[in-house]
């Protein structure tokens, strides 16, 4: 089975700052990634060379086979959906779903079906000034979808949308997306949206993918510190070593034998699914963590407990 | 990278192009200037130098276009910080741009129209009994003071000076204007404070262009202008065209020394601005 | 809010409204003479004296011509490089934008003359191309900074769109930015028009008397005419921009996406 999409060595230069460096990862069909970092990192950089708006400085990508490094944006068979809908105010919302479908000949009763999916054939007619924001984020998707790509690219489609809306759209557009099995990767800085609509998720910092993998594996074996901390699930100890915060405990007797302390204060309490969070700041590490808690209040000092067998070493498949 | 921006860089290829047109004749001109009989010399410099009708019609350029610019800035400024709210529906901006529609020389014979001794306010005025005969009213145009040159391109400068600063007016937002309401600044803190840092570089711009313009164009004083003092234009092409082909060196020098003034003075206002940029980027990182 | 509307009428009809209004009643009317009592006497006399002389349509065809040329080439270079500033960014930019200003703060008229001698040379002078050329100096700068402030606009990320669903240059161009940029063509074909229309001394030393040109008319024509006749002349100078807007305004019903917006609101 050949790979829809692969992603080797790409490198970008600008002046003399890397943004992006050694970077490989590669797509098979219908498969979804969440590239997630945090905001400024590059990772649009990254989406604007997949789409061919920009040149990398080193590296190459695949496609079908097929090295479309050279190629220009409107020769590579890429879409890319932005944060603004980005629609065309002088045509409506039918002449938008076809614009990119009649440059590639495509059939325009497929257009005509996606209006239908997207549940706004009756607003076929109507221009993008007359659509809500949902709306035109829908109608943006389609007309990225109706050149039938071969990968579509998301860049925060979701950040312009208010949060209700919002948690409706991912759900939505995940199942639009695998229903159809189109291959896509997904930008965003928020790890819980990158959670929900990938498959795998790449972790972004510096340049370079820190781990990808499944969700269950980042969290099972986080690659190094930075994954750790970005997922919040561990306490970091040292650059080697990390405890999952479900072996943290504030009694001695639940840790088992000998186990390891540390002195922490608790800064915060919230309350999350109806359950009590202290907030916790652990001074000898430097490091914050969240644990549920139960009979403190905050500044009251407290100790961490950690089974030293529970302790365990960064490392886990590290591309 | 590279190949993307190069094919984006050829974009700017014919303007570049198009700037060899007024290089070349700057250049031609110069060259010109400083010669009598394919002979490099300054003798043009110092005949113009020494020549009394150069001399004031320099001084009366200068006074005429340096009157029509600033009274133009002020009753534009003044009419779209006033107004701007009206000026960006359709109706009311086409009213204030009709003028634009005429060619200036078109507007200047509209002046002599209504402002001559014999126009029609004169007529008016003469009808009504207030005044009894067109000498009595005051000489507005072809006068010796420049008066129905200044009229006439502050009527048509007007229009042109809301053209460049009604956008600038309408970007501002209303917030500025209700934080320095609420810091208790009055109607003058909010102009120097919001407006003005808004306006400068525009209203420079604005500036420049009105003043190079009504400084060197022929159209206008041919019109209305007297035989003395005269504007340099005027001046210039009498030389350039007179009976005899002597003078032409002399309209080449008066015309670069003219341009010289004008880029000296875009110059200076460009690094002004540059300047000012500079220190609000400096203050922002600090 | 209401005594301001009304102010700002007020000012707008006496300042603007008003001597356009005064050049087309007297162009209608015989020679005014308020004092004797001779007012508004409806006449066409002015417009019959006026279009029956031969130099005045052949002055008019002239000034069309150049006008139409000037145009194209306005929006050519115009929008090419209003599209290069908006969507580049190098070192120097705001320097490149005060160099394509400059064409438009040195004198026309030194430019004029020192081009002279390169159009003999070139057998450009006396010929209507080399007068297009000259008025060329005057307008690409406006037309350079309303297309650029409209690319500005419209937004980088706009004129991707189209590029990444694949159109090609060309097809973006007449597809996205013709029909969003209308109102900068609409400008551009007025300023140009009216600034090719201006234009006495450049005209005259370029085309050496031999392109005659509306103003090579209108200068003569003020000693000999009377005020009814050059109120009819200004006002054919108006009619002019307005020919060439309708023109402009039929051939962008071509542009694909621009029918008449079809409302579906119920």
């Amino acid at each position: 089975m050949t790979l829809t999409l692969e992603v080797n060595q790409l490198k970008k230069q600008f002046h003399d700052k890397s943004i992006l460096y050694d970077l490989s990862f590669e797509l098979h069909k219908g498969e979804i990634l969440s590239i997630v970092g945090p905001s400024g990192s590059g990772k649009t950089t990254l989406l604007r060379i997949l789409a061919g708006l920009e040149a990398p400085t080193d590296g190459s990508i695949v496609m079908q086979g097929k090295n479309i490094t050279d190629k220009k944006a409107n020769k590579r068979n890429v879409s890319l959906v932005f944060q603004q809908p980005l629609l065309f105010p002088h045509m409506t919302v039918k002449e938008n779903i076809r614009y990119g479908a009649k440059i590639a000949k495509k059939d325009l009763k497929k257009t005509d079906q996606l209006l239908k999916s997207i549940g706004l054939e009756l607003y076929a007619d109507h221009y993008p000034s007359e659509l809500s924001g949902g709306q035109k984020q829908r109608v943006a998707l389609a007309r990225a979808m109706a050149t039938e790509p071969d990968v579509i690219l998301f860049d925060e489609p979701f950040s312009s949308l208010d949060p209700k809306l919002r948690q409706e759209m991912r759900y939505w557009v995940r199942q639009f997306l695998v229903e159809r099995s189109i291959t896509s990767i997904f930008v965003t800085h928020d790890i819980d949206e990158a959670m929900i609509m990938g498959d795998r998720i790449a972790l972004f910092h510096e340049g370079t993918f820190q781990q990808i993998d499944r969700l269950s594996t980042l969290h099972e074996a986080p690659a190094n510190a930075f994954v750790a901390r970005f997922l919040g699930g561990h306490l970091v100890i040292d650059s080697d070593h990390y405890a999952p915060l479900s072996s943290c405990y504030l009694s001695a007797s639940d840790a088992g034998e000998d186990p390891r302390t540390f002195e922490a204060a608790v800064q915060q309490v919230t309350y999350q699914n109806g359950q009590a969070i202290g907030h916790i700041y652990v001074d000898e590490l430097n490091e914050k963590v969240s644990l549920p808690i139960k009979h403190f209040n905050h500044n009251d000092r407290i100790k961490l407990y950690i089974a030293k067998s529970m302790i365990r070493r960064f490392g886990g498949s590290h591309l | 990278m590279k190949s993307l921006k190069n094919r984006t860089s050829l974009l700017l290829l014919p303007s570049m192009l198009f700037l060899l047109l007024p290089l070349y004749g700057m250049v031609a001109a110069i060259h010109q200037s400083f010669s009598v009989n394919n002979q490099w010399t300054l003798q043009n410099y110092i005949q113009l130098l020494e020549s009394e009708r150069f001399v004031a019609s320099t001084i009366f350029s200068l006074k005429t276009s340096l009157a029509a610019t600033l009274i133009s800035l002020v009753i534009g400024l003044l009419l779209t910080r006033y107004f701007y709210t009206f000026l960006e529906r359709n109706t009311p901006r086409l009213m204030v741009w009709l003028p634009m529609l005429f060619p200036h020389f078109v507007w200047g014979y509209m002046v002599i129209l209504v402002l001559s001794e014999t126009g029609v306010v004169s007529q008016m005025l003469q009808a009504a009994g207030w005044i009894s005969s067109s000498s009595e009213f005051p000489v507005w145009t072809r006068d010796s003071q420049g008066i129905g040159i200044i009229i006439t391109y502050v009527w048509k400068e007007v229009p042109f000076v809301i053209l460049m600063l009604l956008p600038v007016y309408s970007s501002i937002k209303s917030e500025y204007h209700d934080l320095v309401k609420t810091l208790g600044g009055n109607r003058w803190h909010r102009f120097k404070t919001v407006e003005w840092p808004h306006i400068l570089p525009v209203f420079i711009e604005t500036f420049l262009i009105v003043f190079s313009f009504t400084l060197a164009a022929y159209e206008v004083p041919a019109l209305l202008g007297t035989t003395f003092p005269e504007m340099l234009s005027v001046l210039s092409y009498d030389w350039f065209y007179g009976s005899s082909w002597d003078d032409r060196p002399l309209a080449f020098a008066a015309m670069v020394l003219l341009s010289l003034g004008v880029i000296l003075l875009t110059a200076a206002a460009y690094l002004f601005l540059n300047k000012k940029r500079w220190k609000a980027m400096r203050g922002r990182s600090t | 809010m209401s005594t301001k509307k009304t102010t700002f009428l007020l000012l707008a009809s006496v300042l603007f409204i008003a001597p356009a209004l005064i050049l087309v009643l007297q162009s209608l009317s015989k020679t005014w003479r308020f004092q004797a009592g001779e007012g508004f006497t409806f006449s066409l006399n002015s417009y019959q004296t006026l279009l029956s002389d031969p130099n005045l349509w052949t002055a008019t065809f002239w000034s069309f011509t150049v006008g139409s040329g000037v145009l194209i080439v306005n929006l050519i270079i115009g929008i090419l490089t209003g599209k290069a500033l908006a969507i580049l960014s190098f070192k120097g930019k705001s320097w490149v934008e005060v160099l394509l200003l400059t064409p438009i703060l040195i004198p026309v008229l030194a430019t004029a003359m020192g081009l002279h001698l390169f159009m003999i040379r070139a057998g450009l002078a006396d010929t209507a191309a080399g007068v297009m050329l000259i008025h060329l100096v005057p307008t690409i700068p406006y037309s350079i900074k309303i297309f650029h402030n409209s690319y500005n606009q419209m937004g980088r990320l706009m004129l991707e769109q189209p590029a990444i669903l694949g159109a090609s240059p060309v097809r973006q161009l007449f597809t996205v930015e013709l029909p969003l940029m209308k109102p900068a063509v609409r400008s551009v074909t007025f300023l140009t028009i009216v600034i090719s229309l201006s234009q006495y001394a450049i005209t005259a030393i370029i085309g050496g008397g031999r392109i005659i040109t509306l103003p090579m008319v209108f200068y003569p024509f003020l000693d000999t005419a009377n005020a009814s006749i050059m109120a009819a002349f200004s006002v054919w100078f108006a009619a002019l921009p307005l020919l060439m807007y309708v023109m402009v305004e039929l051939l962008m019903r071509f542009l694909p996406y621009s029918q008449t917006l079809r409302r579906n609101r119920t």
